[in-house]
């Protein structure tokens, strides 16, 4: 097959760490157009995010891998450019792609310098053996500290501030000493071409024709177009339609060989028979015999129930989960019915981002309007030697039925400039957290660590760091078990039943401000009744807040003369419209829009950091 | 079946923050031309009303005393002599106490108009002036002193409660100071703000504040308790009257009789079928000019719009609905929590049923 085979020793294969507004996307752009990987005429602002929701958010979902060729002293390279999700929801797909290279830039905007999500997959990146190349990045801008963001990174690397990398994104400047470097730091890839072939799937996609793209390294042996395969975990054997390179373009090429980087044409429809981390090897006598390390099935952190607002599109959010999930792997989903808000499935998501994007998707490609319950964790009930696993705080067994409660906790990992140090702390222990250690970055930046409840982050915790903190602090967290913790779980009542959409798990110390906060929202958004309506917040029997929305005593328009009958007759179709659009809880006439608000958890800014 | 025919003025003085009616200040000076159309208009819409008997005339606005008496008279005059008005119809003007003094209420009477509906509003200075009415309570006391000098002996006083500033104290003096005056018939109207008008759009910026809809309760609880004291029987939402001296046209529009407007916006209403002029007056004017009928709309009624126009219009009546017409089931809650009551096999709002009679209708009209 008369195609050359890339001696080992040319390939680099890097990513880049970066927090999300430091300027990867745009480095990667000069990367592209210094290597000629695309034509001028074809490039285009942020090339590798594609998805209209990246470019929209400023993120990237799908890491891809492109094939850069760069010649340096006589000698042609071909440096892959594994591209990586930057999101604390997204670190275990971010641990497969650092897995697929040998070297990582340490990206850094030089005037806000180290953010918490750069630090948490710097530790990745480097406990995963990888050669850090540390770069400064938008020197080019006036407000630019290169001096002091280089000390702190040279301080975290351990290396002097000298060996820190200063570019430009926006100029191009520097970017070529960044190849130079990429390919004397970082190591070629090892493994060995006559080996039993492995190659690692360390993401993929779900393309609409062609069914699951793998995007793969292959670490031994050689992977041809059209091989038969078998993937280790989940057992199966396929036939890989097509393999190829990014160029940045999908290229097929007859094979890919062990240190490259690629892409496969599975064949396969359903994205969970792909699984990010399973190892790819040839069935029968020549398969590998261990897999490659570090496989883990995704994990949902967070659930919430999500409802159609017009109950008659259930099939539909049904029909667009389902195709949802044929290319979203970390996706769970379970039918729910609520009393409250009829037919839906409690949906289980990595976290906070990701449950906006598979809520936005649904929304913007499905066209259904939703409703979504408040955000909740994941909680054990232990009972004996039983555990209860509650993904949905109704299910929560009454107190006095269980010997205890545990919830998830998490390690966070904050940096803020000093001065706001106190305010961030205070915030910390006011959502129940517990300081495992500070140290100082610089003399102006700390980086503190905090054992929080997964619960407390949830919310609104990430809005109130950055207001306090002047939008300066940044969060990173990573699951740290779970432990015992003193939860109730708190009902609202309207007029004596009870909303299941309302019900919420929370820490005893926080019942009564929950309860307050739900009752008095609610006395704003329910509108008034024919008759008193009691707003009510329980834990088991006993009421811990109360409202009430007083009868309404006037609805009656004032005139009806000769030229008014046509209207107000409008008028009244009008109300019964409205009236025929509310949920009914019990006696009481409850509005959509009620539910949206009282529902509203404003976690957006979390969710694009 | 006897029918009403009503007359349109949109001219005024000045117009005033609520009103959303189709009344302008301004354009006086299209009057004597608005009146030859008014002439014109009756003459062409007549012939479709031959063998309707005409029971009620009603001169409305705008301001109808800002037409001279004669040019009045001259359209009433058209109006008898092309339908058959009863010889004794109701013929009712409406009177803004700044426009009328005794020669021109005597002049009106003698033209034949024998009812005299006045825009008082109320009698508490601060609250004509956020009103935006330009009278104060004394024209309202001298105009009633000129009507009855003239010898107008059916008289209706307009009251407007709810306005900012307005309290259930002041509500109580305007209330007692109309009783003092002894109208044959009082309409009391909560201030309804619609969102087209400058105060619609003051109170959707927060600059002024929207009416208490329970201080508006209270204060229709306190007419209904003082007009009765006085001998005024409730006989729709908004009106009541000495006996005898119900308002016949405006029963007209809730007994669904038919009726004719005339001029720039008026409605009609006849078998199924409900129609509107065109609004502007300069629109009205050039196609009545050009020998048309000036219908800017119309519409059919289903038979389920009329039942449910029957339903609200006879329960704002205290003529009620059959009881055979709901299922005992729906009626009962209503029954049971005092909203309705039941007379003669009929379902009938009580007072505190008349304030929440939109629930009322949505739940009895199902």
């Amino acid at each position: 097959m008369g195609f050359a085979v890339t001696d080992l020793s040319r390939i680099r294969n890097f990513c880049i760490i970066a927090h999300i507004d430091h300027g990867k996307s745009t480095l990667a752009d000069r990367l592209l157009e210094l290597t000629h990987a695309v034509a001028d005429r074809d490039m285009r602002e942020q090339y590798l995010d594609k998805m209209d929701l990246e470019r929209e958010r400023g993120i990237t979902i799908k890491a891809q891998a492109v094939r850069l060729n760069h010649e340096t002293g006589g000698v042609a390279y071909e440096l892959n450019l594994i591209d990586t999700p930057g999101h604390v929801d997204f670190t275990y797909e971010v641990s497969r792609s650092l897995a697929a290279c040998e070297g990582a830039v340490l990206l850094v905007d030089a005037a806000q310098g180290i953010e918490a999500q750069t630090l948490a997959n710097y530790h990745l990146a480097r406990d995963a053996g990888l050669v850090i190349v540390p770069v400064l990045n938008k020197i080019d801008l006036p407000q630019a500290a290169p001096e002091a963001t280089a000390r702190e990174l040279a301080e975290l690397v351990g290396c002097d501030p000298s060996e820190v990398l200063a570019v430009s994104g926006k100029t191009g400047e520097g970017v070529t000493e960044l190849l130079e470097t990429l390919i004397t730091k970082v190591p070629p890839p090892e493994g060995s071409p006559s080996d039993p072939l492995r190659a690692l799937i360390f993401d993929s996609s779900f393309d609409a024709y062609r069914g699951v793209i793998a995007y793969v390294r292959v670490k031994d042996g050689r992977l041809p177009t059209r091989a038969k395969l078998h993937s280790m975990v989940t057992g199966l054997n396929w036939e890989a339609e097509e393999a190829g390179i990014f160029a940045p373009e999908a290229t097929p090429i007859p094979a890919l060989t062990a240190g490259e980087v690629g892409y496969l044409v599975t064949g396969l429809k359903d994205v969970h028979q792909v699984k990010v981390g399973d190892t790819i090897t040839i069935p029968g006598r020549d398969r590998a015999h261990d897999p490659l390390p570090g496989y883990r099935e995704p994990k949902p952190m967070v659930w919430s129930g999500l409802f159609p607002a017009e109950g008659g599109d259930y099939g539909d959010l049904r029909d667009a989960l389902d195709k949802l999930k044929l290319s979203d792997s970390a996706l769970v989903f379970d039918p729910e019915v609520s009393q409250a808000l009829g037919f839906g499935f409690r949906c289980g998501f990595l976290g906070l981002l990701h449950m906006d994007i598979v809520k936005e998707r649904l929304e913007r490609e499905f066209d259904l309007e939703l409703i979504a319950t408040a955000p909740n964790v994941e909680f054990h009930v232990i009972r004996g030697d039983e555990t209860i696993v509650v993904h949905n705080p109704n299910e929560m067994p009454q107190a006095g039925t269980y010997d205890h409660v545990e919830e998830p906790l998490v390690l966070a990992t904050i940096i803020t400039p000093s001065d706001f140090l106190g305010a961030v702390l205070e915030l910390c222990q006011s959502r129940r957290g517990e300081m495992a250690d500070m140290k100082y970055l610089s003399t102006t930046r700390v980086e503190v660590h905090y054992q929080l409840p997964l619960a407390e982050i949830i919310f609104d915790f990430f809005d109130h760091l950055k207001s306090r903190s002047r939008g300066y602090a940044s969060l990173d967290y990573e699951p740290w078990g779970y432990e015992t913790s003193n939860l109730v779980r708190v009902d609202v009542l309207l007029h004596g039943e009870p909303v299941d959409a309302f019900s919420s798990v929370v820490h005893r110390d926080k019942a009564y401000a929950y309860g307050r906060q739900m009752t008095e929202r609610l006395r704003e958004l329910i509108p008034r009744q024919l008759f008193d309506v009691a707003i009510q917040a329980s834990i088991g029997a006993k009421i811990i807040a109360r409202e009430t929305v007083k009868a309404k005593r006037k609805d009656v328009l004032a005139k009806c003369y000769g030229g008014d009958i046509t209207r107000k007759r409008k008028l009244l179709e009008q109300q019964k419209r409205g009236k025929a659009r509310m949920r009914r809880v019990g006696k009481v006439d409850v509005p959509q829009d009620a539910f949206i608000a009282a529902l509203r958890v404003d976690h957006k800014a979390e969710a694009k950091r | 079946m006897s029918s009403g025919v009503y007359v349109h003025v949109p001219f005024c003085l000045t117009r005033c923050g609520y009103c959303d009616f189709n009344a302008y200040a301004g354009l006086d000076h299209l009057a004597p031309r608005y009146v030859r159309a008014l002439l014109a208009e009756a003459s062409i819409a007549a012939p479709a009303w031959d063998g309707e008997e005409v029971v009620s005339v009603f001169f409305g606005g705008g301001t109808p005393t800002t037409l001279e008496v004669a040019d009045l008279k001259s359209v009433l005059v058209r109006l008898r002599d092309r339908f058959d008005v009863t010889p004794d119809a109701e013929v009712t003007v409406e009177a803004n106490p700044d426009t009328v003094d005794r020669a021109k209420l005597a002049a009106l009477l003698d033209a034949g108009f024998h009812r005299l509906s006045m825009g008082a509003q109320s009698f508490d200075p601060a609250v004509l002036a956020s009103l935006e009415r330009v009278h104060g309570p004394d024209s309202v006391r001298r105009a009633m002193a000129a009507a009855r000098s003239a010898g107008y002996a059916n008289v209706s006083l307009d009251l407007i409660y709810g306005a900012e500033g307005e309290t259930l104290e002041s509500w109580e003096g305007t209330l007692a100071e109309a009783i003092g005056l002894g109208p044959e018939h009082v309409s009391a109207y909560a201030l309804t703000v619609e969102p087209s008008t400058p105060l619609g759009r003051r109170i959707a910026s927060g600059v002024a504040p929207a009416p208490d809809p329970d201080l508006q309760a209270d204060m229709f609880m306190l007419a209904c308790e003082r007009l009765a004291d006085a001998g005024y029987a409730h006989y729709e939402v908004s009106n009541w009257a000495k006996p005898g001296y119900e308002c016949g046209h405006n029963l007209g529009y809730w007994e669904r009789r038919p009726y004719l407007g005339l001029g720039a916006g008026a409605h009609s209403y006849r078998e199924d079928r409900r129609w509107w002029n065109v609004r502007p007056p300069e629109e009205y004017l050039s196609q009545v000019e050009a020998g048309r009928l000036p219908v800017g709309g119309e519409e059919r009624l289903e038979p389920s719009d009329a039942y449910l126009e029957e339903v609200f219009l006879r329960l704002r009546i205290l003529e009620g609905i059959p009881s055979s017409w709901v299922e005992p089931q729906t009626a009962e809650p209503f029954l049971e929590s005092g909203l309705l009551r039941e007379t003669d096999g009929a379902l009938v709002p009580t007072e505190r049923g008349m304030l929440l009679l939109n629930e009322l209708v949505l739940a009895l009209a199902g």
